[in-house]
């Protein structure tokens, strides 16, 4: 981890700032990875929409939990199914 | 050096030739793929609903999942000709490790007049584009007239 040289950083990898929670380094809180319940197929269209925000964008790792590997399967389903038309590019409203 | 590998592939068809008739169709599809030595599993229609967003003016379409064997340096060839099928809106190839047991279940019986109508919006025709009149030309000031007046 970078040494922080400024004073008036938080540091919420040390101390965890003024909420008191770390949120990364050696001691901060280890949240468990989500595993996909059903598999990440272009064609499983009714699961792969539970991944995806209103507007139509992937929803980031930090909000699916996946590990990395999962999380890039996710997203080549999805943009698969985009390109047949199963999903849409962009939702509006 | 020769490869066989097994091969995933699903066609967007369009629906107004899937209405002229399913199984010449699908045979059609089928003959891409036989055409370069491919060994056909299964095809079998996978789905018709309406698209997320319009494909070519079409806003239903009808799914063609198809598993076959072919020889590795065929693939591009494959992919080729089904971007040369007007029929075919859309397709992806994928390398399929595990064929599922369903794709060899015999295919349900698929009313073409069933198929619900198109609601696409009626695309307005361009209006005509305005021919370029000739310029009107303009009168030249004849110089000698400004030399007759001095």
């Amino acid at each position: 981890m970078p040494r922080s040289y400024n004073n008036n950083d938080s540091g919420e990898g040390g101390r965890g700032g003024p909420g008191g929670r770390r949120k990364f380094g050696k001691f901060a809180p280890k949240k468990p990875l989500q595993f996909p319940e059903e598999p990440l197929d272009y064609k499983n269209i009714n699961y792969l929409i539970k991944f995806v925000a209103p507007t139509g964008k992937i929803v980031s790792r930090k909000r699916t939990g996946f590990s990395g590997q999962n999380q890039r399967l996710l997203a080549q389903a999805i943009k698969r199914a985009r390109l047949l038309g199963l999903m849409p590019f962009v939702w509006r409203g | 050096m020769q490869r066989t590998q097994t091969y995933e592939c699903m066609c967007l068809l369009d629906n107004r030739e899937v209405k002229s008739g399913w199984q010449p169709l699908k045979d059609s599809v089928a003959a891409v793929f036989t055409k370069h030595g491919a060994e056909m599993l299964s095809a079998r229609r996978w789905d018709e609903r309406r698209l997320a967003y319009a494909i070519k003016g079409q806003q239903r379409g009808t799914y063609l999942l198809t598993y076959f064997k072919a020889d590795t340096q065929q693939l591009t060839a494959i992919r080729r000709d089904l971007q040369f099928k007007e029929e075919v809106l859309r397709s992806l190839v994928l390398v399929c490790e595990d064929v599922p047991q369903h794709a060899f279940e015999p295919e349900a019986a698929f009313d073409v007049n069933a198929i619900p109508a198109d609601d696409a919006p009626v695309m307005r025709e361009a209006p005509p584009e305005p021919r370029d009149e000739e310029p009107v030309r303009e009168p030249v000031p004849e110089l000698d007239e400004e030399a007759k007046e001095d």
